[in-house]
């Protein structure tokens, strides 16, 4: 807990989203020394002077930036402080954040900046009460994670899902603390079918965190296909139909391009990748390796072939799930009916789209589709939906421990090991809910079990 | 001269009475009635789920409460036996008349102990300091430390029916003027209540109609340090309540003095009344009923389930509906007592007030209920009060080390407003507390406070090694497919084609460690039997190791900042940066530590992070002074 002590912290200081600047704030004694890791400038930084630069991490070059230094005992934290003014995009933030955490900086926790001018005392007490309101509002909503997510009823189905477990728990519990009076104990089917009702249920919430991802970030749609076959002018094609080009990530050093377009109420994030081919059985080219990872996390695929220089199989490409990729056949205006018609039997099951890149025709059909199918999933994980990273840790972690008492029902194992996971699970609901007290669940027996002689 | 005075006979006194006296500490203990020492209010049992371990804890710390139930209680039981083993719990009828004139006979032999008859009407402060007390008879005691164990004699105030009078127990007097002098020092007290059912007579039951119920075959022991044991098996009795039971009792609900807001005292929800359940729970037609002799060959039956405050026309009206007892004969009738308590946040893990030093609570005047807690409260007392005569640090467990320790920490940290009775659920780490290794964990510190003889303490070492060894050679011991398949076939298991390892073969779910005798080597099997052997809790220690391991790992996370203090000065109200109901919260109890301050309910993990920074940084004196 205390390990912030002494401790540089960074964050973003501005709403995360898209706009004109972005801020970026970090605290304490190694401020300046991790800023100089990654800003380069021809001036000296001098405190109190805004300093034109750019920002690089080890993969090379981010965005232009303008960093103010305040010294320490003369800034809001009291401490060394940095704030570095950049283009109002949250990938460059994350982008940059990631770099100066990697130079030594911490994520900075809510109300951890105010807490800190409070502590060195930059306000007095006469400001505390304003202050302490500040720090109040931030840390409940650390308590209860973000509150105003869970106010909704994504809370809702998670505060059910705590409430099954405490209801789980209160029989085995009773079964443990009152084994000798007269109740029908629920047997360990029973509750093992309960069980498995209530995993089922935190498995559908874990899974709409991919469109939780969608909804923070954008989709993820890497083009991917043998070199040559035209992905970057489907690149340029796709981003031409769309017309607004909302912030290019240069890709000076990068294995691949990446641009963010808008599509209906979703963004979505298109990759040019480096080429994919098979030499003597082993899969080369540059970033490849890149390549592969994203094809891993990509929501939507899209694998342009050309019909006229037809791979002869596809064993020597990356496996990619069938559901999430689309053939796209290219250069539908030079090539053959029959080069078609391989292509098309090449695809299989997959779904595919024929069009030219180069002409621009069929690039329509195939945004249509990708915003039909963001609009289906947004309607199949319906409102309790999983957006933020530390949510799904947690609720994944309870999940696992769920699973194992469920497991250990169905073995017969002694309740009192049963009720370990359990309350583990509960432990790690509570990351998003707040403590539960274990007389949560004493209370839950007095109220609904005769009990006691 | 006088060093240590404990006020009140009663289950907590006897034990910090024996406590200091045996730590050296010339020791006053005084009763209203020399022939009431340790005298059972209520149920005649000791022990139970939780409460068993708690006994078990004491008699490994050198208290006295197991050994004299092994020697007079007349029927035992170990219950949850089809649950796992850490919730395994001893429990026994108890022989009230023997078990109290058993304690009574220690009592009188224990060196530096001398038992006064005499009623205590002061308790004398100077300076926030306790110095003496002022009987009725002996006028003005001086002392260094007082222990109040008063039960529910302080106030105490007798419900049967619409009636009331005072008393401390049926047929016995109230105390007035400790509780008075106790708020004049500043600690604040509260009332509570609780309850007896009617006893009834030994002739008027008709047993024909009843079921009844025996205790083990193959009896265990409370004590480790109990030897040739073979005790009474005297029965018990069940029997039901029935709708036309119900009918009565609801009839006399308007003469309740729990219903018609007589009593203000807030009862415990595990021990309600009949008149309770039939309220709270009407889609229930019947309520079981335990006839209990009280001891052995007893006219006088307890009858446990029907506890009431119901006038004594209604009891009677409403007994004679269940099966049995038709012609049943009340001798005493059931009844409801009122007494003060002093909420116990107010104390520090020492059990010594915060407000009074040298002022030490135990029992029910902390909140508590029943014999085994109010025992181990005693004790832990006793022995702090001698340390603290002997200028001595402090003696207190941690909730990972026993159940004493959790039931302290959660008096000051929830400071329970209902009488706290102890729950195995209340304990995280209840793995690692199980009755069986009481002796394992504590024996160490009763020997080291030199109320446990060294042969004891010798003994317990003794069994941590044998599990030590009894592990050590199952992970170096593999058999062959032929000794090992019949085994594993005869239990349904998957048999092997090469060699099995013990160890492996103990963890398959239906190999227990008595299928492997027959490997054991001669030397480690001599002590291999009975419910107590320690093969059998190293089989949980092998079977469960993930878990047990899970639970020392989250023990070890827990202890970084767990005893980091926090002074008594600090003025929370002036930590602005803590939320407004943590500062209320911290203010009122004074937390010791940061692990009690975490503990607290409306603390949250921020507010203890700030605490921490403050800590830190040295400001928590400077700025909120």
């Amino acid at each position: 807990m205390l390990n912030t002590e002494g401790s540089t912290i960074v964050a973003l200081s501005t709403p995360r989203g898209y706009g004109g600047i972005a801020l970026i704030r970090m605290s304490g004694p190694l401020s300046l020394s991790i800023l100089k890791n990654i800003f380069r400038s021809d001036k000296k930084i001098a405190p109190r002077q805004a300093t034109l630069g750019r920002i690089f991490d080890d993969k090379g070059f981010i965005d232009s930036a303008v960093s103010t230094y305040y010294k320490a005992p003369h800034s809001y934290t009291g401490e060394d402080v940095v704030e570095l003014s950049v283009h109002g995009n949250p990938f460059l933030c994350d982008l940059i954040i990631a770099a100066l955490k990697k130079h030594g900086a911490s994520g900075a926790g809510p109300g951890e900046f105010t807490k800190r001018a409070f502590l060195n005392g930059k306000m007095d007490l006469s400001q505390a009460e304003g202050v302490a309101d500040f720090i109040y509002l931030s840390s409940r909503a650390a308590l209860n994670a973000s509150a105003d997510l869970l106010r909704g009823s994504f809370g809702g189905a998670i505060r059910t899902i705590k409430s099954e477990i405490i209801d789980v728990l209160t029989v085995l519990e009773l079964e443990l603390d009152f084994t000798e009076e007269e109740i029908e104990f629920s047997s360990q089917l029973q509750t093992a079918e309960k069980v498995s009702g209530i995993i089922k249920r935190v498995e559908k919430i874990l899974k709409t965190f991919d469109f939780g991802k969608i909804i923070r970030e954008g989709l993820l749609c890497p083009i991917v296909g043998p070199p040559n076959s035209g992905k970057s002018s489907l690149f340029n094609a796709l981003l031409k139909e769309e017309r607004v080009i909302v912030s290019p990530t240069p890709g000076t050093t990068r294995d691949y391009i990446e641009e963010t377009v808008p599509l209906g109420n979703y963004q979505i994030r298109l990759i040019d990748t480096a080429g994919i081919r098979k030499t003597k059985g082993n899969i080369e080219g540059a970033g490849i390796k890149k390549t592969q990872s994203l094809i891993k996390r990509a929501d939507i695929l899209l694998f342009v072939i050309d019909p006229i220089n037809l791979p002869k199989d596809l064993s020597g490409l990356p496996k990619i799930q069938i559901n999430k990729s689309y053939f796209i056949i290219n250069k539908a205006d030079i090539a053959s009916p029959a080069q078609i018609h391989a292509a098309i039997h090449l695809a299989g099951k997959r779904p595919y789209f024929i069009c030219s890149a180069v002409k621009s025709e069929g690039i329509n059909k195939i945004l249509d589709f990708i915003k039909e199918k963001i609009e289906k999933r947004s309607k199949k994980a319906g409102d309790h939906i999983l957006t933020r990273e530390r949510h799904k840790e947690a609720l994944y972690r309870a999940l696992q421990h769920l699973k194992k008492s469920h497991k250990n029902l169905l073995l017969g194992v002694a309740p009192e090991i049963i009720s370990i996971d359990f309350r583990s699970a509960l432990n790690f609901l509570d990351v998003l809910l707040g403590k539960t007290e274990n007389d949560d669940i004493l209370n839950n027996i007095f109220n609904n079990f005769c009990v006691g002689k | 001269m006088v060093e240590n005075i404990v006020i009140g006979a009663g289950h907590a006194g006897v034990e910090a009475a024996l406590a200091s006296s045996r730590m050296g500490i010339n020791t006053l203990l005084i009763t209203m009635d020399k022939n009431a020492v340790s005298r059972m209010s209520c149920n005649p049992a000791i022990g139970g789920l939780a409460k068993g371990h708690l006994v078990s804890e004491i008699d490994a710390l050198g208290g006295e409460m197991a050994k004299v139930i092994d020697k007079t209680g007349i029927q035992f039981k170990i219950l949850n036996r089809s649950k796992g083993r850490a919730v395994w719990s001893p429990r026994a009828q108890a022989d009230k008349m023997k078990y109290s004139q058993e304690m009574g006979r220690r009592i009188i032999a224990q060196e530096n102990l001398e038992l006064l008859e005499d009623t205590v009407k002061n308790v004398l402060f100077e300076n926030n300091s306790v110095y003496g007390v002022v009987t009725d008879q002996s006028g003005t005691i001086a002392c260094k430390t007082v222990i109040i164990t008063s039960g529910t004699f302080l106030n105490g105030l007798i419900h049967i029916g619409l009636d009331n009078y005072a008393g401390g127990r049926l047929y016995e007097d109230s105390v007035t003027g400790i509780t008075e002098s106790l708020n004049i020092a500043g600690i604040y007290s509260g009332r509570l209540k609780t309850g007896t059912p009617p006893r009834i007579h030994r002739d008027s039951i008709d047993y024909s109609k009843t079921i009844p119920q025996y205790g083990d075959d193959s009896p265990v022991p409370f004590s480790f340090q109990t030897e040739r044991f073979s005790p009474k098996n005297i029965p018990c009795y069940i029997t039901h309540t029935n709708p036309i039971t119900h009918d009565i009792l609801m009839s006399g609900l308007n003469r309740s003095p729990l219903y018609s807001g007589k009593i203000k005292g807030v009862g415990p929800r595990y021990c309600p009344s009949i008149e309770d359940k039939i309220v709270r729970f009407n889609d229930r037609s019947s309520h079981q009923i335990f006839l209990e002799p009280e001891w052995e060959g007893a006219h006088q039956y307890y009858v446990n389930g029907f506890s009431t405050s119901l006038p004594l026309d209604i009891q009677n009206k409403a007994i004679h509906t269940i099966p049995g007892l038709e012609h049943a004969e009340i001798i005493r009738p059931g009844y409801a007592i009122e007494y003060d308590f002093f909420p116990s946040y107010q104390l520090k893990r020492t059990l010594e007030t915060k407000p009074v030093d040298g002022l030490f609570l135990a029992g029910q005047v902390n909140g508590t209920s029943g014999y085994e807690e109010a025992a181990a409260l005693g004790l832990m007392a006793g022995i702090n009060a001698a340390l603290k005569i002997r200028k001595e640090p402090p003696f207190h467990l941690s909730r990972s080390e026993a159940y004493i320790g959790v039931l302290i920490d959660d008096l000051i940290t929830k400071s329970p407003m209902e009488p706290y009775r102890m729950f195995t659920s209340s304990a995280e780490y209840r793995l690692l507390l199980r009755f069986d290794n009481a002796d394992q964990r504590l024996s160490k510190y009763g020997y080291r406070l030199g109320l446990l003889g060294y042969k004891y303490y010798e003994l317990s070492q003794q069994k941590i090694t044998a599990s030590r060894e009894i592990i050590r050679f199952l992970k170096n011991t593999s058999v062959g497919p032929d000794d090992i398949n019949p085994i594993l076939i005869a239990l349904g298991e998957k048999p092997v084609k090469s060699g099995l390892n013990l160890y492996k073969a103990l963890c398959r779910p239906n190999i227990s460690i008595d299928h492997l005798y027959k490997f054991f080597p001669a030397g480690i099997t001599n002590n291999l039997s009975g419910a107590n052997s320690i093969a059998e809790q190293t089989e949980l220690d092998v079977k469960y190791h993930g878990y047990i391991q899970r639970q020392l790992d989250q023990i070890k996370n827990l202890s970084l900042h767990e005893n980091t203090p926090l002074g008594p000065d600090i003025n929370y109200h002036n930590i602005k940066s803590i939320t407004k109901e943590a500062r209320e919260k911290l203010q009122k109890i004074k937390p010791e530590t940061i692990g009690q301050a975490s503990r607290i309910s409306g603390v949250s993990p921020s507010d203890i992070t700030t605490l921490l920074i403050l800590i830190k940084k040295g400001d928590v004196s400077r700025e909120t002074k």
